[in-house]
Order: structure tokens, then sequence, then C-alpha cells
């Protein structure tokens, strides 16, 4: 039937997955005044994509954890700000900064850090239970 | 020999470990967008069950009730999300449920451990 180390591999998923989460959100932060990069416009803020993880094995389901579908690049508006002595300004002084807003990237970073405790805690307490069915007969 | 003990305890077991295993898969798509969270409805069963097949032995010869194997099946909770990426996972109602069904599932294993001792006992003493 299922097993104590399927449980603690679906944690791990979402250990990672959160881990990679906090990983684009610093990079984010990181970029929140990038003017320039390879593709010649500004930052664009990148979001993942989680998607539930169920494996078949056997030709039946079982829980696998979560995943990160893809990494999705946020199209909206680029910040125009008036800033003529810049060097990236355009005719009229207007330069284009990153869709980065800061604070929604502490937000989801807070969020991203209580879930990956939450993964982590999930782990702990199957740990507990392994050693409780270990102790059986003894 | 054995009583069925140890295959309700077995059982039960086994179903808190199948829980935690979807505490653990709720917990780690708690931010996945659309997902429902997943639980089993095992004291429903179990009780449904035990009041279904109650059987009588009116007879001497009647065979008692063979131990009934509770299946615990996995539910999808389609309600309504807290969220607006159509996710219902609470994650401090998941927590909390994790950590009672680890201690029910400490319990049962003591229970087991109980169990197994009387035997030791009773193999110990007599002679």
């Amino acid at each position: 039937m299922q097993s104590e180390f399927n449980i603690l591999g679906i944690s791990a998923t979402g250990l990672s997955a959160q881990r990679l989460r906090i990983e684009i959100i610093s990079t984010n932060i990181a970029n929140s005044e990038t003017t320039r990069t390879e593709r010649g416009e500004p930052y664009r803020r990148k979001v993942p994509v989680f998607q539930e993880l169920v494996r078949n094995i056997g030709g039946r389901p079982e829980n696998g954890g979560v995943i990160v579908k893809r990494i999705y690049e946020d199209p909206s508006e680029f910040r125009i700000v008036y800033d003529p002595t810049h060097p990236d300004a355009d005719e009229n002084g207007y330069v284009r900064l990153p869709n980065v807003n800061i604070v929604r990237e502490m937000v989801d970073m807070i969020n991203a850090q209580r879930a990956y405790e939450a993964n982590a805690m999930a782990i702990n307490t199957t740990k507990a239970m392994i050693t409780a069915a270990l102790q059986i007969g003894r | 020999m054995f009583n069925s003990n140890f295959d309700t305890l077995k059982t039960a077991l086994d179903v808190q470990l199948k829980r935690q295993e979807l505490h653990a898969q709720n917990i780690a798509n708690a931010e996945t967008p659309g997902y429902k969270r997943k639980y089993i409805a095992f004291e429903e069963y179990l009780q449904e069950s035990q009041m279904k097949l109650k059987l009588s032995t009116t007879h001497e010869k009647h065979l008692p009730p063979a131990t009934r194997v509770v299946t615990a099946k996995q539910v999808t909770q389609k309600s309504t999300s807290i969220t607006n990426d159509k996710n219902n996972v609470d994650i401090d109602m998941e927590i909390t449920e994790m950590v009672k069904d680890a201690l029910r599932y400490q319990t049962l294993a003591r229970l087991m451990s109980a169990n197994i001792d009387r035997y030791n006992t009773v193999i110990r003493n007599v002679r």
C-alpha cells in the first residue's frame, strides 16, 4: 500500500517548490530597477506556476505533491517614470522601469515562507509517526 | 488465535497514514491555483458500516460475522474557496488536523504495543 516515504517525498516537493518561489521573488526584488536586459527592454517580473502532481503507478493515481509547471513572465505594463538624466530615458525624458512592485513581492515572500514552514512541519509530523510505528512491540 | 484487535488497529494505523499523505499533499498544494483539498471520510464509513452490518447470532452454530475491512476512500472537497484562485486549502485547519491525526496514530501504535504485551505476558508466564 502507501508508504511513509512517499509522504516525505510529497512534503519535499512542497519545500522545493516554495524555495524556488523565494528564489524567483529574490530575482524580482534584485532586478526591480533593471532597465536593460538581453532583450533590450526592462526586466519583466517572473511568477512560478504551480500544479498538483499525481503520479500514475500501475494504473493507480498516487499523490505526488506539487511541481512548478513553468515560470511565467508577467505581461503587465512597465512603470514609466520621468527622469531625463537617466541614460535609458526616451526622447521625452521618460524611463521604462520593470513591472515589479516591491510591496507585492514582499507579501508573496512572506506567503512562500509560511508555506515552506508548513511543509517542514508536515515532514516533522510524519517523522514522529514513523518513530511511533517503530516503537510497536518494543 | 490472535483476536481481531490486531486487524482493527492495523486498518486504523493504515488509514491514519493515508490521511497524513493527504495532509502533506494539501499543504504542498496550498498555493496551487484551482487545487481542491483531499481528505478521508473514515469515521463516517466506519459508523455507516457498523450500523449496517450488525448480524445477530440466533443459533449456537451461527458463525460470528467476519472481520470487516473498512477501506479508506479518498474524497475531494469541491466546495467553496477562501482565496480567489479557487484553492480551498485552509492551511491552519490542515495543520491542526495533521497534528491531531499524528497524535491519534501514536495512540494507536501504543495500543498495538499493549496488545502485543498481553500476549507476551501469557507466553512467558505459562509453562
